[in-house]
């Protein structure tokens, strides 16, 4: 009669609560339990191929950038450093051999160097290429940056190269004079510090296609 | 730019515009390497007065830094034209990755090239104009006046097409990562 009564004033229907009730003591370990088995499968899971191609390819970007830090380094000091002067001496002036008496080896030496600068400031966004493998930004920025070092190196390169094949054999239509007969040393450091830039704008020949490889969206 | 859901496989409209625009490129960048081939290749100029052993004349083939120069505008301008089939190709398809890929690494390639040829060829313009007086190099711009000009305008047009190619390589990228 009780029951009848009770139900008949409030006019509710009693709904078992056993559930909830038993269920508000271990919400918290539950949750805590099934956050540590889903962090753990996804620490062991299996990366998918996709992300491990690109971080071996930005892996591959870095070891590259490296490498045309050295080359790029190399030939702007090994040209920087040119200082060669004969023996013999007239009354009036000096025999001396120097990068700045040529303007096209200025600016290999300023070209080189730029190119050093912007590789060792680019290779943060090399490492973050790495660590997020499928990030666009950073991939694009690098590949903007990377075609407009390639002219710049190869124009260095390419103008010293010009320079030195006239040092060494001259020109006759022209009436220039084959330097390297008397200015030995200085040559072929010159020589050198050019085939160490050609190396280093092949290098960044290949940093473009991986980065373009790389930006791929498969 | 998306229509609803993502539809793997349908490129994105923006697509084929950059595509379009990579087409006018290439031809613009035609026309200024076949220029600058064809302005270097023709010059010719035989001073009026000459002894009785020589002929003061000057020609591109006279410094080999101008001979590279001209083979090299050659070949990248060759490779332009060939490259307007892939270019159209894209347009139709926009959703090649590989020949987008290969395109761009052939790009690359050529923008190497041709800038070398233009640096080698500018060196030497500069070294014309003012020559060099600590190597006892004179300038020859005093005599062969209109061939010094000559050749100092068809660099401009290898300059505009290393200019051109760069913005391709940097169009095939933004292609290639907004797929």
């Amino acid at each position: 009669m009780d029951s009848s009564h009770s139900t008949k004033e409030t006019g509710d229907i009693p709904i078992p609560i056993t559930e909830s009730k038993s269920s508000k003591k271990t919400p918290p370990v539950a949750a805590v339990s099934r956050w540590k088995k889903a962090f753990a499968a996804k620490k062991t899971a299996h990366q998918p191929p996709v992300s491990r191609w690109k971080r071996a390819l930005g892996i591959l970007d870095f070891i590259l950038r490296i490498c045309a830090i050295a080359t790029t380094l190399a030939a702007a000091t090994a040209m920087g450093t040119t200082n060669q002067q004969l023996p013999f001496f007239t009354q009036f002036f000096q025999f001396k051999a120097d990068y700045t008496d040529l303007p096209a080896f200025t600016f290999f030496v300023i070209g080189n160097a730029m190119a050093g600068a912007y590789l060792v400031l680019s290779l943060p966004f090399s490492i973050v290429c790495i660590v997020r493998p499928h990030i666009i930004g950073a991939r694009l920025m690098l590949l903007v940056f990377d075609t407009i070092a390639v002219p710049l190196i190869t124009a260095a390169a390419s103008a010293a190269a010009s320079i030195v094949y006239l040092a060494h054999n001259g020109n006759s239509d022209a009436n220039w004079v084959a330097i390297c007969q008397q200015f030995d040393d200085f040559c072929q450091r010159v020589s050198g510090a050019v085939v160490a830039s050609y190396i280093a704008a092949l290098i960044f020949i290949f940093l473009v296609i991986v980065s373009a490889v790389a930006l791929r969206r498969k | 730019m998306k229509a609803g859901p993502l539809q793997l496989g349908v490129a994105p409209p923006a697509n084929r515009a950059i595509a379009i625009l990579d087409f006018f490129l290439r031809l613009i960048a035609i026309v200024g390497t076949l220029a600058s081939a064809i302005a270097m290749a023709t010059t010719n100029q035989t001073l009026p007065f000459f002894s009785q052993f020589i002929r003061f004349r000057a020609k591109f083939n006279d410094l080999p830094s101008f001979t590279f120069f001209v083979v090299a505008s050659s070949i990248v301008s060759a490779y332009l034209i060939l490259s307007l089939g892939f270019s159209i190709l894209h347009i139709a398809k926009s959703n090649l990755v590989n020949s987008r890929v290969l395109l761009l690494l052939l790009d690359t390639a050529a923008m190497g090239l041709l800038m070398a040829g233009s640096a080698a060829a500018t060196a030497i313009v500069q070294l014309a104009h003012k020559g060099n007086n600590k190597v006892n190099w004179f300038a020859i711009c005093q005599q062969y006046n209109s061939f010094c000009k000559r050749v100092s305008g068809s660099l401009i047009g290898s300059y505009a097409g290393v200019v051109v190619l760069i913005l391709l390589i940097l169009l095939s990228g933004v292609a290639l990562s907004r797929r």
